[in-house]
C-alpha cells in the first residue's frame, strides 16, 4: 500500500476534522491546502487544482452531511466526488474489430504500448496486428518487430522505407486478417509541423476507430499545449498514461484529458508486455492523492460485506474455509489482497512479516487448484488427505507441493483471523470506524 | 522557450514595483500607460488588470518593503513557477529566497526599483544553479580514453543524446566510440547501430540480454588499444524505483569506473524530474545533467528543479532530432531567458 508522507498528512488533516466534531473554516482550509500540495506535486494543472479546492472548500463548508454520515466521511466523499469529476469516467474498450492509432511525444512509450495493446486484445481473443508507422527513429522497426514476436502477433513494417504513410497503407493491406490493427507512429511534438502533417495524413489513411494519445506519467505542464495540438490535428479518443511504475503520479495526464475532452483509457505500469491496466478512476485518484485506496476500499467493503460473499462474522470466529480463501482471491482485484486490507485498518495487527504477502501469480495458482476441489473439500479442508491432494494436483495440473502450500496458506489465514478475534474490536466495527 | 516563466516573472516584478510605488505616493500616469499597454499584449485579461493596478501609482520616495507588501505576490509567483514546471519544493525555496532578498530593503523606485527586483530574483534563481561545468575543457584535460556513462529513465533520449555528443566531440577534434549498454530494450542495439552508421562511429556491442558492464568495459579496452578519446556508454532506461535495475547501474559504475556520469532527463518532465534525479544521484553519484527535448515547447522548469535538487551542473540541452541539435548549457543564458 502506497501511503507516503503526503498521504498521511492528508489523513491527519481529515482526522482533525473528526476530532473537532464540527467542521470549521480553518480545518477545511487546511485540508484544501494539503490537497493542493498533493496535486501540485503530482503535476496537475495549477488552475485545475485551484478550481477543485475551491469547490471542495465550498461544499465542505456549506453542505450538510447526509443523515447518518459523519463529517469526516462527508468530507472524504466530497474530495472523492470532486476528484472524480476531473478524472472522468473509465473508457469503454469495445471487444470488436478495430483499428487503433497511437500518437504522442518522443519517448512517451508508444511502441511498447502498441505491443501491450496487441497483447491485451490477443488475451481477449481478438487477433492483433502491429504496424510500424515510425520510419524516423532508428531501431523503431526492430523494436516493434521484436516485441511482436515476443507476444506472437502479426507484424508489418518496412525497414528501409522513409515514407510512413505508404508503409501504413501497405500494412493495412497486409494485415487484413487481423481483428485489431494497431498502428505505431513516430514521436513528434506540437512544434514539428511537418511531423504533425505526416500524422494527419496517416490518420486519413488509417481512419482509426480509436486514436490514443500516449503520455509519459512524468510529463509537466507542457502537456496542455501538446494535447491541444494533437487533438486539433487528428482528434483524440483517449489517453494512455505510461511509466506509472515510477514515482510520477500522472497528474499531467489529467490536463491532457480535460484539454482533449476525453478520458483515460489505459495505464502502463511496467516494462513487461502484460503491464497494461484498464483505467479505474478511483484507484487513480488514490494514487494522485497518495491516500491509498481508501474510498475504493470503503465502497467495495460495503458492497462486499452486504453481499455476504465473505462471511466476516464467521471468519472472525476463526471459521475460515477454503471457500473464503477462494472468495478472497476472486475479489483481489476488487478489494485488494488481505494484507493490504489489514494495512489499511488503523491500529494494525501484529502479523508476522510477509505472512500474507502472497504474489499475484501464486494467487492465480491457488485459484486454479481450488477449482479442482469438491464443494465438500472447500468447506472442510481438513478432509483433504494425501490421496485427495494427489487428485487435486493432477486435476489442476499443478504439483502436490503447490496444493500443500495452499492448505498451509489457508491454515495461516485461519490463525490470523483467530488472532484478530482476540482483539477488542470486532471486524465490522473496525471497518466502520475506519471508514467513518 | 521559457516565454511562459519569463512572462510570469515580469508580472511579478511589476507587482512588486507597484507596491513600492504605492507605498511612496500616488501620481504620474502617462509613463505607466505605455508599459501597461506593452504588458497587456502578453498577458491574459486577468493579469493585465493586475498590471494596470500595478502602474497606478508612481512616485519617487524611498520605501521599505515589508512582508505584507510582497506576500500575496509571492504566492502568485509561486504558482507561476509551478505552472512553468518548477517542482513545488523548489518553487517554495526560490520564493522564500526572493522574499528574504526583497523584504526590508530600501528601494528608490525612480532609479532602480525594476532593476532591483530583477537583481533580487536573479540572485534567488542563480542560487539554485551549481557552478558551471565546461564539458570540452574537461575532455581536453582528462587522460584518455575518457569513459562517460549515460543514465536515466526510459524514453528520455539517452541514445539520441549519445549520438549527438559523439558528433559534437568530432567537431572539436575528439574521437569516440559508442558502447551499447542497453542490452534490454527491444530495438536498442539496432537503434545505436543505426546512429553509429549515420554518424560513422564504431559501436561496441554484445548480444541482447548480455552484461552491460562487460560491453562498456570492452569499449574502454578497445579505446585504449585504438587511441580513441572518449567512450560513450549507453545504458538501458530504468525506472528509479526498480531496485534490481538500480543495482545493475551501480554495478556498471563499479566495474567500468566511468570518469563522468551523465544523467539524462527530458525537459518536458514535471515534478517527477526531482524524484528521479535524486534517486539516480543517490545510486551512482551523478556528475552532470543533460536535458533533452527542450525544443518541444517546454516550460523550462525541469532545469531549475533538477539543478536545485541534486546540485549538479547541466552541461547540454537537446534542441531537436538532428545530430547537431545540441547546445551547451549556460546559466546566464538560461536565467537571461527568464529575466530579460
Amino acid at each position: 500500500m502506497v501511503l507516503d508522507k503526503l498521504g498521511s498528512s492528508l489523513k491527519n488533516s481529515v482526522r482533525k476534522i473528526v476530532k473537532k466534531g464540527r467542521i470549521d473554516k480553518e480545518t477545511v482550509n487546511e485540508l484544501a491546502t494539503d490537497i493542493q500540495r498533493a496535486l501540485l506535486k503530482s503535476d496537475v494543472d495549477v488552475e485545475l487544482v485551484q478550481e477543485l479546492t475551491d469547490k471542495i472548500k465550498d461544499r465542505a463548508l456549506n453542505e450538510e452531511p447526509p443523515k447518518g454520515a459523519s463529517s469526516r466521511e462527508h468530507v472524504i466523499r466530497i474530495v472523492y466526488e470532486e476528484m472524480l469529476e476531473i478524472v472522468g469516467e473509465e473508457t469503454e474498450v469495445p471487444m470488436e474489430e478495430q483499428d487503433i492509432m497511437l500518437v504522442g511525444l518522443q519517448g512517451s512509450g508508444k511502441t511498447t504500448t502498441a505491443a501491450k495493446l496487441a497483447n491485451y486484445f490477443q488475451k481477449k481473443g481478438l487477433k492483433p496486428g502491429l504496424i510500424c508507422g515510425d520510419t524516423f527513429r532508428p531501431g523503431a522497426y526492430n523494436q516493434l518487430k521484436e516485441l511482436s514476436q515476443r507476444i506472437d502477433s502479426v507484424f508489418y513494417g518496412e525497414k528501409e522505407s522513409e515514407d510512413a504513410i505508404q508503409v501504413v497503407k501497405n500494412g493495412l493491406n497486409e494485415l487484413k486478417d487481423s481483428k485489431v490493427r494497431i498502428v505505431d507512429t513516430a514521436g513528434r511534438h506540437s512544434l514539428e509541423s511537418d511531423l504533425i502533417d505526416e500524422m494527419e495524413q496517416i490518420n486519413e489513411v488509417v481512419e482509426p476507430d480509436k486514436k490514443f494519445l500516449v503520455i509519459d506519467a512524468s510529463i509537466g505542464k507542457g502537456v496542455k499545449d501538446q494535447a491541444n495540438s494533437f487533438n486539433e490535428a487528428i482528434g483524440i479518443d483517449g489517453v494512455i498514461i505510461t511509466k506509472l511504475d515510477g514515482t510520477a503520479k500522472g497528474g499531467g495526464a489529467l490536463t491532457a484529458v480535460s484539454e482533449a475532452e476525453t478520458n483515460i483509457a489505459f495505464l502502463g505500469t511496467g516494462e513487461k508486455l502484460n503491464e497494461l491496466e484498464e483505467f479505474e478512476p478511483d484507484s487513480f485518484i488514490s494514487r494522485l492523492l497518495g491516500m491509498g485506496d481508501i474510498e475504493k476500499l470503503a465502497q467495495r467493503a460495503e458492497e462486499r460485506l452486504s453481499e455476504e460473499e465473505m462471511d466476516m462474522e464467521s471468519m472472525m470466529k476463526g471459521d475460515i474455509t477454503l471457500k473464503d480463501v477462494y472468495n478472497q482471491l476472486e475479489s483481489i482485484n476488487k478489494l485488494g489482497p488481505l494484507n493490504q486490507i489489514m494495512s489499511m485498518i488503523p491500529g494494525g495487527f501484529n502479523l508476522p512479516d510477509d505472512a500474507l504477502d502472497v504474489t499475484k501469480e501464486k494467487m492465480q495458482i491457488y485459484k486454479i487448484i481450488m477449482d479442482s476441489m469438491t464443494e465438500e473439500e472447500m468447506k472442510n479442508p481438513q478432509k483433504i488427505n494425501s490421496s485427495r491432494v494427489e487428485r487435486i494436483a493432477k486435476g489442476s495440473g499443478t504439483t502436490r507441493e503447490s496444493v500443500n502450500e495452499l492448505l498451509k496458506y489457508h491454515k495461516m489465514m485461519k490463525k490470523v483471523m483467530k488472532q484478530m478475534k482476540g482483539g477488542r474490536t470486532p471486524m465490522k466495527k473496525m471497518m466502520k470506524k475506519f471508514m467513518g | 522557450m521559457f516565454d511562459n516563466l519569463k512572462k510570469k516573472i515580469n508580472i511579478f516584478e511589476s507587482k512588486v514595483k507597484e507596491k513600492t510605488q504605492e507605498k511612496a505616493s500616488e501620481e504620474k500616469e502617462d509613463k505607466e500607460k505605455t508599459q501597461e499597454q506593452k504588458q497587456e499584449q502578453e498577458q491574459e485579461q486577468e493579469r493585465a488588470s493586475l498590471g494596470q493596478k500595478a502602474k497606478k501609482f508612481v512616485t519617487e520616495r524611498k520605501v521599505f518593503l515589508d512582508e505584507d507588501d510582497v506576500e500575496p505576490y509571492l504566492e502568485e509567483l509561486k504558482l507561476s513557477l509551478l505552472k512553468s514546471d518548477v517542482a513545488l519544493e523548489v518553487s517554495e525555496k526560490i520564493v522564500e529566497k526572493l522574499e528574504s532578498n526583497l523584504v526590508g530593503e530600501e528601494i528608490k523606485w525612480r532609479e532602480n526599483s525594476e532593476k532591483y527586483v530583477k537583481k533580487a530574483f536573479k540572485e534567488a534563481l542563480i542560487d539554485v544553479f551549481p557552478s558551471e561545468f565546461n564539458f570540452f575543457d574537461f575532455i581536453e584535460e582528462k587522460d584518455k580514453p575518457i569513459n562517460i556513462l549515460f543514465v536515466g529513465t526510459n524514453g528520455v533520449g539517452k541514445t539520441t543524446t549519445i549520438a549527438k555528443i559523439s558528433k559534437a566531440l568530432e567537431e572539436k577534434g575528439y574521437s569516440s566510440v559508442l558502447a551499447n549498454g542497453d542490452t534490454f530494450r527491444a530495438g536498442a542495439i539496432q537503434q545505436l547501430d543505426k546512429h553509429g552508421e549515420n554518424i560513422d562511429k564504431k559501436v561496441i556491442k554484445h548480444e541482447k540480454g548480455g552484461d552491460p558492464a562487460a560491453v562498456i568495459y570492452d569499449a574502454v579496452e578497445y579505446s585504449e588499444a585504438n587511441n580513441v578519446d572518449v567512450v560513450l556508454g549507453d545504458t538501458a532506461g530504468r525506472m528509479h524505483t526498480d531496485v534490481n535495475l538500480m543495482d545493475q547501474i551501480k554495478k556498471i559504475k563499479r566495474v567500468t569506473k566511468p570518469d563522468l556520469i551523465v544523467f539524462v532527463d527530458e525537459a518536458v518532465a514535471g515534478s517527477d524530474a526531482v524524484e528521479r534525479a535524486k534517486e539516480f544521484d543517490e545510486a551512482v553519484d551523478v556528475d552532470a545533467v543533460i536535458l533533452s527535448k527542450i525544443d518541444a515547447d517546454v516550460k523550462g522548469g525541469a532545469a531549475i528543479s533538477i539543478s536545485h535538487t541534486i546540485e549538479k551542473p547541466i552541461i547540454f540541452v537537446g534542441t531537436g532530432q538532428g545530430y547537431e541539435d545540441i547546445k551547451e548549457f549556460n546559466t546566464d543564458w538560461f536565467v537571461g531567458q527568464i529575466l530579460e
